[in-house]
């Protein structure tokens, strides 16, 4: 949420009155901007068509980084500078898998972090656009952009969807 | 989707609300500690100081400081590496495979059984870095553009896999280990009453928000790398395993190995977790997080995981007989069975294979001091068994002139003691900075508490 918009915020004190509060709302076809809450809450995600993409990025970081890793061992090992162990084949493939998958594994997990660091935007030393503070404690809230509802309409939708509290921020 | 409740009954106990549950949890972090705290740390600077003066000797004049040589060529170092890798896997084998298999009952467990195995993988790779005798030129072992030639490693050594292995599994813990707490420390954060505080973790929690769409690529991330891991958690000990069965030393060289290592490891590592769950369930009063039933889930596991490790050691027996091969033979009947070695051998059979079955009785796995004993116990006899395999081989090999008997140097002990000091001073950390119990995850189940059990009370039916 951009901090420069004004934004009307809706408090709510239990998932469940958080998500009849979504239903109503969206029923009305009043979505709001973000949602905040305490854990990950699975029903909102799916109301709000909330969907990552990030499995399908890591699959990719696994497919390309095991083609990665299997070019350069047969570069270093069979092109660049061949040594014989033991009398084993240079292209030892079957001894290649062991090495290969763990630099799968770590390539996956470098990168997968790295997508989330930039996409969730989640960094060292960012400052956290905090809305409320309560919400990592107790509270769920539902952000709307002040700009884009009927503020009158939205004030009754979330009184009757029994918000704790609604204010402008 | 949730099949823990249901079962097990409540997760969580005492009608906890949300709130409740972060001023449980935060209370002991950054609070001033009892006195066994400082106790505690004082006794593992001890340990660490003991352990830094025997590194020192290491450095300064070498690896003949230690016992090992020519015939017993890997001594403590490498019991000591198995063991603590060992512990550290149960860690991560009890977040991930319990978060892939939905088990919810993991949310009071796994940020400790998390932060035990980042501890304990920090002691397994110091041992084979010292081991190396010079341990300054340790990244020659990675392939990297080098001047000699470029002269590249070799990538069918076991030992290369280990080395690849081991950095990539502390990595991933690590990274697993932090991702799930930085909505804790948010949580933190925003609860601060000091501003050093706040702005201590305004720092660790990387400008958590709580937003459905962090939430999202958060829950996103955490599922891609639990599922890789789970997979690293096998391969990493298979891979320690290798390292031992790849060569031809009678007792080292059989197909049996992986498995027996891997659950091995499991079963050192969740005695290891239960150990810590007792005292952060006595020492901070989390009885309502870290419940009974947890506890006896974990012995349950422990029973079972006994079970294979008793088959394990009966199949080392029987195979030796049934192979035919005088030299396996003589090793585990002559050298292990019985021999100089016998006491480690038969206190590595009772501690892992017949002490554990206690745990059948449901009054022994609700005695809690009880269970606390048999989990020392089971790490105890799992350290025996590193020995076993390590020494016994090695002491009596095909030839008779290279026989010899090996007894630690007390370099060799204090480098030992030194990772207990450096494992107990990083749990104390542990302890009195980051929330020992998973915050949101616990809030998490607290719903399906609500809905199976009328928050934390046992529905007649489920009894």
């Amino acid at each position: 949420m951009n901090s420069t918009k004004k934004a009307i915020v809706g408090v709510f004190g239990s998932e469940d009155s958080l998500m009849d509060a979504l239903c109503m709302l969206q029923a009305e076809n009043i979505e709001p901007e973000e949602i905040y809450t305490p854990y990950p809450v699975h029903e909102a995600l799916r109301a709000l068509k909330r969907r990552s993409r990030l499995s399908w990025a890591s699959w990719f970081y696994g497919f390309f980084g095991g083609i990665a890793v299997l070019a350069f061992l047969y570069y270093t090992a069979v092109i660049d500078w061949p040594l014989n162990y033991g009398g084993k084949p240079f292209n030892a493939f079957p001894s290649f898998i062991t090495v290969t998958l763990v630099l799968i594994i770590l390539i996956v997990t470098i990168f997968t972090l790295l997508t989330f660091s930039i996409r969730a935007k989640i960094y060292p030393f960012k400052k956290a656009e905090i809305i409320d503070e309560r919400v990592t404690n107790d509270k769920f809230i539902m952000v709307f952009d002040a700009g884009k509802v009927n503020r009158d309409q939205l004030y009754a939708s979330l009184t009757q969807a029994e918000a704790e509290e609604i204010y402008e921020k | 989707m949730s099949y823990a409740t249901e079962i097990r009954g409540p997760l969580v106990l005492g009608n906890k609300k949300l709130s409740q549950v972060s001023d449980d949890i935060i209370a002991p972090v950054g609070s001033q500690p009892g006195k066994w705290w400082y106790a505690g740390m004082f006794i593992a600077s001890l340990m660490l100081v003991y352990g830094a003066y025997a590194l020192y000797m290491t450095f300064t004049v070498g690896i003949g400081t230690w016992n090992v040589n020519n015939s017993v060529g890997w001594g403590w170092e490498i019991v000591n590496f198995v063991w603590w890798i060992g512990i550290g896997h149960a860690g991560t084998a009890f977040s991930i495979f319990l978060l892939l298999l939905r088990q919810t009952w993991r949310t009071s467990i796994n940020r400790a059984a998390e932060a035990m195995t980042v501890a304990a993988v920090l002691c397994a790779a110091l041992f084979p870095l010292i081991h190396m005798g010079r341990p300054w030129l340790f990244f020659f072992i990675a392939p990297y553009p080098n001047t000699r030639g470029p002269l590249w490693v070799n990538y069918n050594s076991p030992l290369f896999w280990d080395f690849i292995a081991i950095s990539a599994y502390l990595l991933i813990s690590a990274s697993f280990w932090y991702l799930g707490m930085i909505p804790d420390f948010a949580t933190i954060r925003d609860k601060a009453a000091t501003r050093i505080k706040k702005a201590v973790y305004s720092v660790l929690s990387f400008g958590w928000t709580g937003s459905s769409r962090e939430w999202m690529r958060y829950e996103s991330t955490g599922f891609v790398l639990g599922g890789i891991a789970a997979v690293l958690v096998v391969s990493v000990h298979s891979i320690v395993s290798t390292d031992f069965a790849s060569s031809v030393i009678p007792g080292w060289h059989t197909t049996l190995f992986p498995p027996y290592f891997v659950v091995g490891a499991i079963f050192s590592g969740f005695a290891m977790v239960m150990t810590l769950m007792i005292l952060i369930r006595k020492i901070y009063h989390f009885g309502d997080y870290v419940t009974d039933r947890h506890l006896d889930a974990i012995a349950r596991i422990l029973v079972f995981v006994s079970l294979i490790m008793g088959t394990a050691y009966l199949t080392e027996l029987f195979l030796a007989w049934y192979s035919g091969n005088e030299y396996e033979g003589f090793l585990i009947f002559k050298n292990r069975v019985t021999g100089e070695y016998a006491f480690q051998f038969w206190a590595m059979f009772i501690c892992n294979a017949i002490i554990p079955q206690l745990f059948w009785s449901k009054k022994i796995r609700s005695n809690l001091s009880i269970a606390f004993v048999i989990s020392l116990i089971i790490n105890l006899g799992m350290w025996f068994e590193r020995f076993n395999i390590v020494v016994t081989s090695l002491s009596r090999s095909y030839l008779p002139s290279t026989w010899v008997s090996y007894h630690p140097s007390h370099i060799e002990v204090g480098i030992y003691i030194g990772t207990i000091g450096l494992f107990s001073a990083a749990i104390l950390l542990f302890f009195r900075y980051i929330p020992m119990i998973a915050i949101h995850e616990v809030k998490s189940v607290l719903k399906h508490n609500e809905r199976e059990h009328g928050m934390g009370e046992l529905k007649p039916d489920d009894q």
